[in-house]
């Protein structure tokens, strides 16, 4: 087993191992402070009420809005339920802080899921070019996750 | 010290072998559970990422809104929190192993692990389905 043919260095091993911690104690508070805003009863969301108001001030002003309500496809909120709406997301994304704690938040766990894939697929992967193909497969994966991330993050609140 | 054998070289096949061979110990189920969370949480990670396209057109971010707030949806996010927070303090245990507790205590702390989990799974996840599961049943008993 110690004969196996690895792919990198010693060093980048090792830089692999602790870059894995570091954003793993990253996410740990980026999906705390993620959890309380987007899944947590606060002002974040809105409550039936003001989803009720939402709701028609978006009907008149958008055909498409009134459709979907009407196939079913939007929905009003149950008593104390709180929903996470465009409004709401545009609201708080229109402050750059929050812009840059989400796109950290991307970032991070992009970079320590397909750090963590790649790991997983190493460990089953035996020659060398699957593991090459292993690691080129988890890059391109790390690119497409973020672009598109950063994408969707930056144009919140830009209609 | 014994030799190694073809046996031993890591496979899908070995594993799946080793996993179903061997007694549950805390140690091995909290490296299973990490790893299962782990490739799920990567798979939930493209697949949010997907979703949040609709980012760009507020009808189409209202749409897929309204579909993840289907009961059963509610319920999956109660267990994606679940899935989360036994991650996150897994991981934790991993760092904290390799810096101080070393090998051997690897019980006590997945014992502890497990309990922070449930704990913060319900706590939080008390008010991800109260409107669909509980508002529902204390209107039902009359409270």
């Amino acid at each position: 087993m110690g004969t196996r043919k690895q792919s990198f260095s010693v060093r980048a091993r090792a830089a692999g191992w602790l870059w894995q911690r570091l954003t793993g104690v990253g996410l740990v508070l980026f999906l705390a402070l993620h959890f309380w805003v987007q899944h947590m009863p606060t002002g974040f969301l809105a409550t039936a009420e003001e989803y009720a108001v939402i709701m028609s001030e978006f009907a008149a002003a958008d055909q498409r809005y009134v459709e979907a309500i009407a196939e079913g496809k939007i929905r009003d909120a149950l008593p104390a339920e709180h929903v996470i709406t465009y409004d709401k997301v545009s609201q708080r994304l229109a402050n750059p802080l929050w812009k840059g704690i989400d796109v950290m938040l991307l970032v991070f766990a992009a970079l320590h899921g397909m750090n963590g894939l790649y790991n997983v697929m190493g460990d089953y992967l035996r020659s060398s070019g699957a593991r090459k193909a292993a690691f080129g497969g988890a890059v391109l994966l790390f690119l497409a996750v973020t672009v598109q991330g950063v994408v969707s993050i930056m144009s919140a609140g830009v209609r | 010290m014994r030799l190694l054998t073809r046996n031993d070289i890591p496979s899908l096949k070995n594993f799946i072998a080793t996993v179903v061979s061997m007694t549950p110990k805390p140690g091995m189920v909290a490296w299973l559970l990490h790893r299962l969370t782990g490739l799920f949480l990567v798979l939930y990670l493209v697949l949010h990422t997907l979703g949040l396209r609709s980012m760009g057109d507020p009808v189409a971010f209202e749409k897929y809104v309204t579909m993840y707030r289907q009961p059963l949806f509610k319920f999956a996010e109660f267990l994606l929190l679940g899935v989360v927070a036994y991650h996150a303090f897994n991981g934790i245990r991993i760092i904290l192993q390799d810096m101080f507790f070393r090998s051997g205590t690897e019980r006590p702390l997945f014992y502890l692990v497990l309990l922070l989990t449930v704990m913060i799974t319900v706590v939080g996840g008390y008010h991800i389905i109260y409107p669909y599961f509980i508002a529902p049943l204390l209107l039902w008993w009359g409270l």
